[in-house]
Order: C-alpha cells, then sequence, then structure tokens
C-alpha cells in the first residue's frame, strides 16, 4: 500500500474543465494536510485538442511533478491511448466504460486496473451538463484512494454558486458510490488525512503569486494586452482593481501598454504590465524610453517558446539575452528570475523597490511552467519586504531653493523624482537625451555625462544588490558537482537532488535569481571550489552558460539543454546528469 | 512683471527661444493659441500636461511652462492615457503631428477615442513629414508631391475629423492656423470638458510640403487657406472635404457621454460599498 504519494493525470479535450478539476483535486489534497504540485499542458484551442492536469501529491515538499503516472483520469479515449505509457506498474485508469471500449491489442498492457464509472449515465440521471463528467470522477477517484468525501464536498462548495455546487455535490457522491460498491479495495493507493489538514498553505500559480506581489508593493497600475501564458496575470488582476482601487487596463496592444505603464509612473504610481516574448517584441521601444526618461516600471516577461508566436501555450527560457539586451542603446536594467511561486511573490515586491529606488526599468522573468503551474507554499509574508520608494517627491510643493530639474546630476545618478502637478516644480522629460532641466539636447559633453549618470545608477544598484539574495545555493557547500540554473528549472532541479538522496555524485545547485546585474562574487565564489560544473536550462544555446563565460571568463563543463516546450522531469533530470559526467 | 515682458511670459519658456521651426511654419502660431488659452480660462498651469510625440510640433512641449514629458514616435496617447488615469487631477494635453498621431500613432488615437479617456489632443496636420525630410504621411493629399511620391500621392488620405468622430470623439474641430482667433476658443473648449476631445489644425509647411507642391511660401499657404477655407459648424464630418478648392473647418461634434475615466471611478466606488456590505 503506497500512502499520500501519488501522481495523478486528469486528461481530455479542450473546454472539458481539464485544468478546473485538477485543481479541485489538488485543492482537496491540500486540504487534508498534503504537499501539492499541479501543472497543467494545453494547445492554443478553445475546443478539442488534448488537456492535460497533473496532480502530484506528497507528504513532504514537492517542486515539480514527476516523471511517472500513477492514475489516470480519462474523459475521453485519447487520455487514455497517449498517456498508458507512463503509468508506473500496476496503475489505475479511471475512465467511462459505457462510453469507451478499450482493445487489448492498443492497451497492450495487462497491468493496468481499470475503473470503469458510468461518468456520462451518472451525469444524464442527474440532468447535468457533461462538463460534469469530470465530479463524477473526481467522486469515484476519492472512493478508489480511500480519501475522505468530505474534503472533496467542502472543496466543491467554495468552488461553485450555491445551485451548481448542489448539483456537483451529488453529481461527486454518485461517483464516490459507485466505485465504493464496484472498485473498494482494489487500489495499492490511499490518500489519508494529516496532521497538517487545516494548517494554512496556501495553493497558487506564479502569475497568482507576481500579481499578489504587486498589490502588496502597492502597484495601482496595470496594463496589458492578452498573450499565454502572461494573460492569466491579467484575469486575476481585472477583478482586483476595484477592490485594491488599482487601475486594471486592457490596452490595445502591449505598444500601448508598456507606454500607458510609464505615463502612469510618469503620474506618480507604482505601475506594471505584463506580456510573454512577442510582446515584448513591441514593449522594446517603450523599455528604453523608460530607462531613458528615467521612469520606474515592472514588466513581467513570461517565456513561451519562439521565434515568433512558437508554441503559445508551452514552456521555454529562450528570452533571457532578449531581456537583457533588448531596446536600442545602452542603459541599466534589473532582470529578475524568480524559480517558485514564493518568490514570484517576494521578487515582484523587490522588482518595485529598485525600479523607484534606481529609477529604472525591473524586469520579472519568468516562464510558462512557472506561472501556470500551481504549487504549495506557507503563508506569504506581507511584511517581509518595505516598500521604497527612493527619491520620490510627494510633497505638494517642490521646496528645493535651485529650479526643480528632473535629470539633476547627482552622486549616484538617482535624482529626486518629482510628479506632474507638484506647485514650484516643472517636472520635463524627454525620450531625447535631455539636458538636467529634461529640455532635448545632441549637446557631445552632456551627451557623455548623461549616459554617465544613468550608468552611476549601476553602480549604485550593484552595491545595492548586495542585501539581496541575488543567488541561492542548495544541497552542500561542497560538492561533486555543481549545477546552475535560473528561473522554473528550480523545481525539477531541487526534485532531482531529492531523488538522488545519499547517492553520489554529491551535487549542489546554485539558483540565480537575479540576472542582470549579473551577480558576479556569489558566481564566482561558487564556480571557484566546484569540481565539475553543469548548466541546466530550458533553451537551445545555453544562454546561461554564455553570461557565465562573458562575466567570469569560466566555461561550463557541461549543458543539460531541453527546449521542445516541456519543462524537465526530475528522473529524466537526474539521468541526463549522471549521463554528461 | 516688467512693462516690456510679454503677456505670454509666465506660459513659455523664454530660455529656449528661437525656436526650432522654418520661416512660414505654422507651429508658432498653434503654440501661441494654445498659451493664449491656457491663460483665457485661468486654468490651474500647475494641473496641465503636455504630451508630445516626434516631429517638428513634437518641440512644443519644450516651449511651454508646465509639465511635459517627449514621448517617442506614435505613442503621446497611451501615454497620456497612462498618467491621466493615474492621477485625474491632471489636464493632459497631447499635442502632435499627422504622422505621428495617424500613422505610426494610429491604434493608440482610435482606441483612447472609443474608451472615450478624458485627454484632449491637438493635432497640427503640415500633410507631410517635415522634420525626416518630407515623406507622406496619413493625410498627404492624392497627387501631391512630396520626396517618397516623387510622381505624385496615389494613396488616398485620411480624412482626420471623420476618423475621430466615428471613433467616438466627444468634441471635434477642424481649423487652419488662419483661424487663429476660433482655433483658440477650440483649445479653450476643450481644456474645460470632459472626455477625448479632437482638434485637427491645418498648418502651412511651405518649406518642406509647400515648395513641391507649389506654394513655397508660408504667405501662399496661408492664401489657399484664406481662399478655400469654409466654415461649416455642425456639418457631417464625413463630407468635410480638404480639396485645392475647398477645405471644410468647423466645431463638427461637440457632445457628452462619460468618460472611461468617470465610469471607472463610479464601478470602483460601487464594488467597494458591496465589499464593504458584505464584510
Amino acid at each position: 500500500m503506497i500512502v499520500n504519494k501519488i501522481s495523478v493525470l486528469i486528461g481530455g479535450e479542450a473546454g472539458a474543465g481539464i485544468t478546473r478539476s485538477g485543481f479541485l483535486f489538488a485543492k482537496a489534497c491540500l486540504r487534508g494536510g498534503l504537499h501539492v504540485f499541479g501543472t497543467n499542458d494545453y494547445q492554443s484551442l478553445i475546443r478539442g485538442g488534448h488537456n492535460f492536469y497533473i496532480v502530484r501529491v506528497d507528504t513532504e515538499e514537492i517542486y515539480s511533478q514527476a516523471d511517472t503516472i500513477d492514475l489516470l483520469l480519462a474523459l475521453n479515449r485519447e487520455t487514455i491511448l497517449l498517456h498508458k505509457d507512463k503509468l508506473v506498474h500496476g496503475g489505475g485508469i479511471v475512465y467511462d466504460g459505457e462510453e469507451i471500449a478499450l482493445n487489448d491489442e492498443e492497451m497492450d498492457r495487462d497491468d493496468l486496473k481499470l475503473y470503469s464509472v458510468p461518468l456520462k449515465r451518472v451525469v444524464k440521471e442527474l440532468d447535468g451538463p457533461l462538463i460534469m463528467r469530470n465530479t463524477v470522477a473526481l467522486g469515484a477517484t476519492v472512493a478508489i484512494l480511500s480519501y475522505d468525501l468530505e474534503i472533496l464536498n467542502a472543496i466543491v462548495r467554495d468552488a461553485f454558486k450555491p445551485k451548481v455546487a448542489e448539483l456537483n455535490l451529488k453529481a461527486a457522491k454518485m461517483g464516490y458510490d459507485y466505485a465504493r460498491e464496484h472498485h473498494a479495495e482494489e487500489s495499492t493507493y490511499r490518500l489519508e488525512r494529516t496532521s497538517l489538514a487545516g494548517k494554512r498553505w496556501i495553493f497558487l500559480t506564479g502569475n497568482e503569486a507576481v500579481a499578489l506581489g504587486a498589490i502588496r508593493a502597492g502597484c495601482k497600475f496595470f496594463a496589458a494586452y492578452p498573450m499565454t501564458p502572461a494573460t492569466p496575470l491579467l484575469h486575476f488582476m481585472a477583478p482586483l482593481d476595484r477592490e485594491y482601487n488599482m487601475i486594471v487596463l486592457q490596452a490595445e496592444s502591449e505598444i500601448a501598454a508598456i507606454n500607458m505603464t510609464a505615463g502612469a509612473s510618469f503620474a506618480g504610481v507604482r505601475a506594471m504590465t505584463a506580456t510573454s516574448g512577442g510582446g515584448f517584441c513591441l514593449m522594446s521601444e517603450g523599455l528604453g524610453m523608460t530607462a531613458m526618461t528615467e521612469t520606474p516600471v515592472v514588466i513581467m516577461l513570461a517565456q513561451r517558446p519562439g521565434p515568433s508566436t512558437g508554441l503559445p501555450t508551452y514552456s521555454g527560457q529562450g528570452d533571457l539575452r532578449f531581456a537583457i539586451h533588448a531596446s536600442q542603446g545602452e542603459f541599466p536594467r534589473v532582470v529578475i528570475a524568480p524559480g517558485d511561486v514564493e518568490e514570484c511573490f517576494y521578487e515582484t515586491m523587490n522588482a518595485f523597490n529598485l525600479a523607484e529606488k534606481f529609477q529604472i526599468p525591473v524586469l520579472l522573468i519568468t516562464d510558462k511552467y512557472l506561472v501556470e503551474s500551481h504549487g504549495t507554499a506557507k503563508l506569504f509574508d506581507p511584511n517581509r519586504i518595505g516598500i521604497d520608494r527612493g527619491l520620490l517627491l510627494t510633497a505638494d510643493a517642490y521646496a528645493g531653493e535651485e529650479e526643480y530639474q528632473r535629470h539633476k546630476f547627482t552622486k549616484n545618478g538617482v535624482s529626486p523624482r518629482a510628479t506632474p502637478g507638484t506647485r514650484a516644480a516643472i517636472v520635463r522629460t524627454s525620450a531625447d537625451e535631455h539636458v538636467e532641466s529634461g529640455y532635448t539636447t545632441d549637446d557631445a559633453e552632456l551627451t557623455t555625462k548623461m549616459t554617465d549618470k544613468r550608468f552611476k545608477k549601476l553602480d549604485a544598484l550593484t552595491k545595492d544588490l548586495e542585501n539581496y539574495e541575488t543567488t541561492k545555493l542548495y544541497g552542500p557547500r561542497k560538492a561533486d558537482v555543481t549545477i546552475l540554473g535560473w528561473g522554473s528549472t528550480k523545481g525539477p532541479i531541487r526534485e532531482a537532488m531529492k531523488l538522488l538522496g545519499k547517492e553520489s555524485p554529491t551535487i549542489n545547485y546554485l539558483q540565480i535569481v537575479y540576472l542582470n546585474p549579473f551577480p558576479v562574487a556569489n558566481v564566482q565564489k561558487v564556480l571557484k571550489s566546484a569540481k565539475q560544473t553543469v548548466v541546466v536550462e530550458n533553451n537551445k544555446t545555453s544562454q546561461l552558460s554564455s553570461l557565465i563565460r562573458e562575466y567570469l571568463l569560466m566555461t561550463v563543463d557541461h549543458e543539460i539543454l531541453k527546449y521542445n516546450g516541456r519543462p524537465f522531469n526530475p528522473m529524466e533530470l537526474l539521468q541526463k546528469i549522471k549521463e554528461v559526467l | 512683471m516688467s512693462e516690456d515682458s510679454h503677456p505670454f511670459e509666465r506660459f513659455l519658456r523664454d530660455g529656449m527661444m528661437p525656436h526650432i521651426w522654418c520661416e512660414g511654419c505654422g507651429n508658432g502660431i498653434i503654440l501661441n493659441c494654445f498659451v493664449r488659452a491656457l491663460k483665457d480660462i485661468e486654468i490651474d498651469v500647475n494641473k496641465v500636461v503636455v504630451v508630445s510625440g516626434i516631429g517638428c510640433i513634437g518641440r512644443l512641449s519644450g516651449y511651454t511652462n508646465t509639465d511635459s514629458y517627449h514621448t517617442t514616435h506614435g505613442r503621446a496617447i497611451a501615454f497620456a492615457t497612462g498618467a491621466k488615469l493615474a492621477n485625474p487631477e491632471l489636464k493632459t494635453v497631447v499635442i502632435s503631428g499627422d504622422g505621428d498621431l495617424f500613422a505610426i500613432g494610429g491604434n493608440h488615437f482610435i482606441h483612447a477615442a472609443r474608451r472615450n479617456v478624458d485627454i484632449q489632443v491637438i493635432c497640427a496636420n503640415n500633410f507631410n513629414y517635415g522634420m525626416t525630410g518630407g515623406q507622406y504621411g496619413p493625410t498627404t493629399p492624392l497627387k501631391a508631391w512630396t520626396t517618397t511620391t516623387p510622381y505624385g500621392n496615389i494613396e488616398h488620405p485620411f480624412n482626420l475629423v471623420h476618423l475621430a468622430a466615428a471613433s467616438g470623439a466627444v468634441y471635434v474641430a477642424r481649423w487652419t492656423t488662419l483661424h487663429v482667433r476660433r482655433l483658440t476658443e477650440s483649445i479653450k473648449k476643450v481644456l474645460q470638458k470632459e472626455g477625448f476631445s479632437f482638434i485637427e489644425v491645418i498648418t502651412p509647411c511651405p518649406e518642406i510640403y509647400g515648395r513641391r507642391n507649389k506654394m513655397a511660401t508660408g504667405i501662399e499657404m496661408m492664401n489657399w487657406f484664406k481662399t478655400a477655407a469654409e466654415i461649416r459648424n455642425a456639418s457631417d464630418p464625413a463630407e468635410a472635404e480638404i480639396s485645392p478648392e475647398k477645405i471644410v473647418v468647423g466645431e463638427f461634434i461637440d457632445a457628452e457621454k462619460p468618460t472611461y475615466d468617470h465610469l471607472l471611478r463610479e464601478m470602483m466606488k460601487q464594488v467597494q460599498e458591496r465589499i464593504r456590505g458584505e464584510k
């Protein structure tokens, strides 16, 4: 009997409520005191095609999906045929045997347990919509895993409006009863409530964590154009705007979004936008304008595979160099890559502070896998990071003796920032090169001085970043192998380390959270004592390796690269690590 | 104020003079009408933000003694939208050219008008891209000669007032730089009006455009405006032609419609009250 350790895949066609069902099941496990990780896989379609959602459950903290599946909830035949080979030996399939006939030849496996449940018949009996088959399947799954139906019921009550919930509760109960009657005692997997049940863990996506971080940071303006996988951030923000006095505007394009964001920031509020690669292309010019006019903005760039429209609903890390270099000319910027939902929250708060302290654009670089997967986290500490608005002048009137100059030369390059409407201050700036007062200029000497002023901020910023966790080391301080990575590879890397356990070779992992300015000293310290180095990335050209070469004049020993739109699986990654050594 | 000082002195940045505009250019007239309007209505200049795009007229924001932001090419309206929504007390005036607002920035124009964001747009229409060397633009008349239409323009121009009206602007007017009094009145009106307002100002560009089209001086271009202009207030903007024989000017639309800003704040208030009620 395997207790509280399972990986469940729910699959069906687009529009069948797959992600929703997976989420409900995951919540039911979380509510029982278990750790959960949920990730989705869907195509760029509204109806049809194949979607699935994987819920992995464990008693200890987990950071990614597993390589294999223990139980398949198949809402159509395709799901079975596509995923049966990922099922472990002795795994099970919950499906509607009255609708799907399976023949031995195509199954080609006889070790699987088949749990047929009349999903469609139950829905018909209840006179409910076909989409409710999911709930019947969830009820049956709870019975098969000997779990507590009351927990699922509570989740259903939370998730639906009373009338809809009522019907779904009946559906779940009928599925549950059917499975109890027909499939009792068959499963080798069980789920049990643990002592952590009722403890306040949260289960959320990277997008949701970023949104919460932004709200907590006091963001008052968010403009974006829909683009997967950043769109859910817009969805999540939209209903919150009225509640938190935050303006959420769906712009006519990413060009508009970045310029509106700049406008709002110029007017004095914290402002943010979010997009994916294609949209970020359109934002590039505006990005440079915010740097030139020293207007603080935060941009989330959620990567998906490119070039061009690429794989709209899949994941990748091909835009690191793009984030670091986008826009013409040279200017300082910060590029932060959170690696899990907690970092999504806290680093978003950091992003706003850095943007305002140094009056620069700050990019949060994420990807589809991070922002759309659900992770378990301890309740966020809303007070861990304070709000620092830098040299923002909030007084009604400017009190300086000299005439106010928006781009005044200062020791560290940061100029006091008045906002329009401030009395006794003309707040003027230009996307063209400008003098201290903001007037356009093409003077040679001033151009040099103004460029230097902007780059002085980089020195101050680099110094300030010493107070931030720009890198994180996991595992022993000294190890046979040092893995380097950034962003969402964190989950699979940490899982791979767990799988390795106490076996040799010993592995440690340096997560680089701040990619620009590159945390040279921290990385150097670790690399100096590393025996063998392996960079793990979801791109073709190993962009992190090139940064290490650029900043440390060091070549990493091995690169493990995956660029098919899918995240690494832990065992797959561990095997690759062993192979390259 | 000394006796010799100009009545507009406090609105203008005299240190920036002389301006960059050519002899015979109408941009100075537009600047003049704008600051006269500011003075006449005794607006709190502290709350006025001038947002401009790229082009000859874009430099205007540098000459006024107001807060200002000179954006990249075409983005003035999007930028002003963000600024206005973030601080509703500001009066955000976008002053830019026909190429900036309707070629590269056309998308922002139609959407801001559709949303009825409370910003005021003044477009200096000189029928071509002056600053970059006289290329044809979205308002260049058919058959006109420009540096990039050496055999005459074969693209149909936009009728800007028709476009603005169709997109939802609550105030739409067209004047030429000859109509200084009416133009000033229009600017005064929009500065005191809520909603997306649009004023097209047909302005002479003798040096870059006129020269190639048999109007080599400002006087010649102004003479064209004088003989061709026909004031037709409240007429259908779809019929507001611009041709060698006729330039229809006037105030076409002056309507009331809830602004985006207003609807947004109303909704915020309602939702917050509901949430308080639930708590």
